[in-house]
């Protein structure tokens, strides 16, 4: 418990920092759908757009003169976000024990490593909670000006559950890696590029209609905005998928930090 | 200089600028052999798109990427690279002399019978040729996709050129910004928060401009000044501002070094 804590206040800046930036990102998008909201036409030329474009941007099904059709396609950042903070907290707080030298003073207090590993893992659990609810309450303040409907407020929910469903990956995933790696100076960069990986792969999807058996490999492409937005629910294998990679990426990390010889 | 360190530097560098070449390579390849399919159907709907307005186009982005053309194309999938790009630029200015004092590894260094400066000029330039090698596998790559998949399409090879030229400053930019900015701050833990926040910030700036009108917000952006859709357009770059970020890599560097020349190094108690 107090290891949580310890953890919990040593993320505190780096939450601020990522929620600072997503605020950021909301109200200058907000200002952006003004210039939409005044231009109906605006739509008319979004219809005669490339059909790869569109879903390469993940635009496609959006009507940007909506509300929600703009957080519709805001999603594609929100999730790129999402998954870089999840990674990055929940890798370095493993990693970082090792690269400052700290590691041997934390293995020798008498708890199981496992109990250190989740400590750290429900650490940047709460971070990540807690940045998914500030983000959720600072959509909600951000449109509020544009007398929104109950349907967005449904869509944001569907939104941001869909936030968190890539987090919990992407926190697996991070913890998998600052576990399983030997150098824990590479994990924060190797957890980055699986992600620009990932994401690439998920705009690859949209671009050939030979390519579709991606979107399996992909968690981005797993929570398809546009195919939420239009029928109010996960689609039954998303929600399969995210549970067993989190499970095995968290068991094998269990796995392979008990055994693990320590980078000293 | 000194032999020594050059090129343990780039020994240690070695694998990471196999992995980025590596990647950008495949994002290349994977995206150039998508070309052949999507030329066919993207003639018709570019006439259509003709007609519209530029300022819905300029929203987009869309205003000089011409998709149905190998250049307008290549200058889409060339926005990813630059991305990848300024990540590992800032990645390595970030971390050229933050490691040491991270994995205390500093004192060791610094105690050795060498001048700062040596030491910086060392590591500075076992840097630039990884950046430099970097530059070339780009080259080569992108050549060599283009080559393999422009099929019977027409394009003009000094945009694909020119596109390619701006690499290099481009990643000088962010290496130097990366290294100023490990100097500035009293202890760099790790380094790809910063990185990331770096890159992607100005990514978005840059994705954002246009829409918000007068806001001259964009031009803090390096992607703004080297925005493929405009190098196109005009098939020059803008000299001004390439000048201006040769000043800022010149200018991040010189105080670079007078900063490390009088850096407090932290050291392990």
């Amino acid at each position: 418990m107090r290891m949580y804590f310890r953890e919990l206040k040593a993320g505190i800046k780096s939450l601020l920092i990522w929620t600072a930036v997503i605020a950021l990102l909301i109200n200058v998008s907000v200002i952006k759908f003004s210039a939409f909201e005044s231009n109906p036409e605006s739509l008319a030329i979004l219809d005669t757009m490339p059909p790869q474009l569109m879903e390469a941007l993940s635009m496609r099904a959006f009507n940007l003169t909506t509300l929600e059709g703009f957080f519709g396609a805001m999603f594609v950042f929100f999730a790129l976000m999402a998954a870089m903070a999840a990674a990055l907290w929940s890798s370095e707080a493993i990693a970082k024990e090792e690269r400052e030298r700290t590691v041997e003073f934390t293995l020798v207090l008498p708890i199981p490593r496992r109990r250190i590993v989740t400590a750290k893992l429900l650490a940047a659990l709460s971070n990540c909670a807690l940045f998914v609810l500030f983000t959720w309450l600072i959509s909600v303040i951000a449109s509020r000006s544009y007398a929104p409907g109950k349907f967005l407020f449904d869509f944001l929910r569907l939104e941001m559950l869909a936030m968190f469903m890539i987090e919990l990956v992407f926190l697996s995933l991070g913890t998998l890696l600052a576990c399983a790696s030997k150098t824990p100076r590479r994990v924060g960069s190797m957890a980055i590029g699986l992600i620009l990986g990932l994401y690439f792969i998920s705009i690859f999807v949209g671009m050939h209609e030979k390519l579709t058996w991606l979107k399996y490999l992909t968690p981005f492409s797993w929570f398809n905005a546009s195919a939420f937005f239009r029928s109010g629910r996960f689609e039954p294998h998303a929600l399969v998928l995210t549970g067993l990679t989190v499970v095995i990426f968290l068991f094998a990390a269990y796995f392979t930090y008990d055994r693990r010889d320590l980078y000293i | 200089m000194n032999k020594a360190i050059y090129r343990y530097e780039l020994r240690q560098r070695w694998s990471s600028v196999g992995v980025w070449a590596g990647s950008l390579a495949g994002l290349l390849l994977t995206f150039m052999a998508l070309f052949p399919s999507f030329s066919a159907d993207m003639a018709v709907i570019n006439q259509i798109m003709e007609n519209f307005p530029p300022e819905f186009k300029a929203m987009f982005g869309l205003n000089a990427l011409n998709f149905a053309t190998l250049e307008g194309y290549f200058g889409f999938c060339f926005v990813l690279c630059q991305l990848c790009l300024a990540i590992q630029a800032a990645n390595y200015g970030l971390s050229l002399v933050s490691v040491e004092e991270a994995e205390l590894t500093a004192d060791f260094l610094l105690t050795r019978p060498l001048s700062r400066p040596t030491i910086l000029t060392s590591k500075l330039l076992a840097t630039l040729t990884s950046l430099l090698v970097t530059q070339i596998i780009l080259w080569a790559v992108s050549l060599a996709s283009i080559a393999m998949f422009k099929g019977e399409v027409h394009y003009e090879p000094r945009a694909i050129f020119l596109l390619l030229g701006s690499g290099l400053i481009f990643q000088l930019i962010f290496f130097s910004v990366g290294l100023l900015l490990s100097l500035l701050v009293r202890r760099m833990h790790s380094v790809t928060p910063w990185s990331l926040g770096l890159a992607f910030g100005t990514y978005v700036i840059s994705a954002f401009s246009g829409i918000l009108g007068d806001v001259k917000l964009e031009y803090l952006s390096p992607f703004k000044h080297f925005d493929p859709g405009q190098i196109i357009r005009d098939m020059h770059y803008d000299m001004r501002l390439v000048l201006l970020d040769g000043l800022l890599v010149v200018l991040a560097i010189s105080v670079s070094y007078w900063l490390y020349q009088k850096r407090d190094i932290t050291s392990p108690s």
